[in-house]
């Protein structure tokens, strides 16, 4: 070995001898001459966007497509109205699919939900298998979260043609944002016993779907005696509701004092958007501690939003009336104004011991509360008898109605304790978009 | 100018900082790619390819302290390249390996050696010479061969073993 590696150091020293070409530089420069400079990391960067770019269309694209088959909740075609119907083929919805049997064979299916800023949307389906699911027993839900209960709005159905399955679509108040599991409760009674069932389900607030339209009107449209105060409006894809009040907690607590209560019966406001009227679909009022509040909820509003207006066209109420008006026995025709409504008092006779009072008014008023005092002493309405409208030729419909009291006398009083009447409004509020 | 800075100025195509960096290390450039080539035109052809591609991918390094092993490694490869390009047309065991020989005065140990090292395993003849003729530590050819310095101490050992039993026989005798 030894020998060989002297041959080799001899080697070395040849190496250790040689020297560099003095045509090396020249060389070197030469063989870069006609090079340009790379910049091969922008390129590279071009590249990897570029990639990028195809990729998330590529992805995204069927993405989409996925999530058309992937979560479409399917059976609803019927039950669902036309804006529920796009927004699923959109796969808004998100499945559950979970259920839960009854004792008795009845299956709740918690096919699906849909969230957004105005309600909780939730698929199911109640199942019979013996195919009397239209006389199954009635199923009450609501739904529990972490932070409280949630109560069910409003909801329908659709019976199946076998009467084997019920699909229902029922709306719940919105959850907190900050719910992440929810169960949904289920109790049902028969025969006296009670069984309870539970669906828990996660829901995805990043599916839940933004509003389309918030504005804040707060505005204060005032007629007659009555006045309503619009709040807020709030769009949302599956629907659109208008937030207001009537009172507020002082002016129901005076008014309380005064005798002077008003009880809302009905709102009629219109949603106007782009020139067209949004169907309505329902609302709902409540009187608590904050007031008397009302909501109106109406289908969603149109994409390519142009204009929104709301047109209130009336507000009928009920009110204390507490007045009583003399009527004489011979000239018993009078007019009346209360609340700035007009009643005609026609005749009173009497006949086989009762009193008659003949009134007309406008068909919208009804006298809610009414007595006949006789010498003092209140009688009680005991019928309403020879009801009849007449229309007059502005369109305004009088309703001419004899109201018959048990008792005669020789004084007599109408009281008139309450009263429903519609304020027409016929106003127009803008909402700014 | 450091070696880092030439190295930054190269990556920003510089053509005169990378010439630069190699023009400081000439002699190792030429020995390792004559090592290969076995004569001065090959060799600078071999290197006018090397500083090519290291115009090309300088950017692609990392950390410029090692850009000479960076740099030794593509020459590596790109006189294997050149002489798998030849041996297309010429059976490489068709020419006998004269080693550094030519270049230097006849004398006829390097003639056997030359002989006998063409024998060898291309791998094993590449760890010998770059160790003897141009005397890289383990560690450096471990770097510029990209192979692990174990390997680089087996391939040696076996190639001396190999040349020794290669010796032992016919060409030998003949000192």
């Amino acid at each position: 070995m030894r020998e060989i590696e002297r041959i080799l150091d001899k080697g070395k020293i040849d190496m250790d001898n040689m020297e560099v070409p003095e045509e090396l530089e020249e060389k070197l420069y030469k063989a870069l001459e006609d090079k340009s400079p790379v910049k091969p990391k922008r390129a590279n960067r071009k590249a990897v966007l570029a990639v990028a770019c195809i990729l998330i269309l590529i992805v995204g694209y069927n993405l989409s497509s996925l999530a058309y088959y992937g979560k479409r909740l399917l059976g609803y075609n019927q039950v669902m109205n036309g804006t529920l119907k796009q927004l699923n083929e959109l796969g808004r919805g998100q499945l559950v699919e979970k259920d839960y049997t009854f004792e008795n064979g009845l299956t709740v299916i918690l096919d699906g939900i849909m969230l957004d800023e105005n309600q909780l949307l939730v698929f199911y389906t109640i199942n019979d298998p013996k195919g009397e699911v239209d006389k199954a027993p009635n199923i009450h839900m609501f739904i529990k979260g972490f932070f409280r209960e949630y109560s069910p709005q409003s909801g329908h159905g659709i019976i199946n043609d076998e009467k084997t399955e019920i699909k229902w679509i029922h709306s719940f108040e919105k959850p907190s944002i900050f719910e992440k599991t929810l169960r949904l409760e289920l109790d049902m009674t028969e025969d006296k016993i009670r069984e309870t069932g539970q669906i828990s389900f996660k829901i995805d607030a990043n599916k839940a779907m933004g509003s389309i339209l918030k504005q804040n009107i707060n505005k204060t449209i005032k007629n007659g005696n009555t006045e309503i105060h619009l709040g807020h409006i709030s769009a949302s894809p599956t629907k659109t509701v208008l937030h207001g009040s009537i009172q507020n907690i002082v002016e129901l607590a005076r008014d309380q004092i005064l005798g002077e209560r008003i009880r809302p019966n009905n709102i009629d406001i219109r949603l106007i958007a782009n020139g067209n009227e949004v169907p309505y679909q329902g609302g709902g009022m409540s009187t608590d501690i904050k007031g008397i509040r009302f909501h109106s909820d109406f289908d969603a509003l149109p994409e390519n939003l142009e204009s929104v207006e709301l047109f209130i066209k009336s507000f009928s109420v009920d009110r204390d009336v507490n007045k009583r008006i003399h009527i004489e026995g011979d000239k018993s025709e009078q007019n009346i104004e209360i609340l700035e409504q007009n009643i005609k008092i026609n005749n009173m006779y009497k006949s086989s011991g009762s009193t008659y009072v003949t009134i007309s008014t406008r068909e919208d008023i009804i006298l809610t509360r009414v007595g006949l005092v006789i010498d003092g002493e209140r009688i009680s309405l005991k019928e309403t008898i020879d009801s009849d409208l007449e229309k007059l030729e502005d369109g305004t419909i009088i309703h001419t109605r004899t109201l018959c009291f048990p008792g005669e006398g020789e004084n007599y009083e109408l009281s008139i304790e309450r009263m429903t009447y519609t304020q027409p409004y016929d106003k127009t509020v803008k909402i700014p978009l | 100018m450091d070696m880092e800075t030439l190295v930054r100025r190269a990556k920003q195509g510089d053509k005169d900082a990378l010439v630069r960096l190699i023009m400081d290390k000439q002699s190792d450039y030429y020995k390792l790619a004559f090592v290969y080539m076995r004569n001065k035109e090959d060799s600078l052809d071999a290197m006018a390819d090397m500083i090519i591609t290291l115009y090309e991918k300088i950017h692609q390094l990392k950390k410029p302290e090692t850009f000479y092993s960076w740099s030794k490694t593509i020459l590596v490869n790109r006189c294997k390249k050149l002489l798998k390009d030849r041996s297309k047309l010429v059976r490489l065991d068709a020419i006998k390996d004269h080693g550094c020989v030519a270049e230097l005065k006849e004398n006829e140990d390097k003639i056997i050696l030359g002989e006998h090292l063409s024998k060898l395993n291309e791998k094993h003849r590449e760890v010998i010479r770059l160790r003897y003729f141009l005397g890289l530590d383990y560690k450096t050819m471990s770097r510029i061969l990209k192979i692990p310095v174990g390997t680089v101490k087996s391939r040696i050992h076996t190639g001396l073993k190999s040349l020794k039993k290669s010796l032992g026989g016919d060409g030998y005798e003949r000192n």
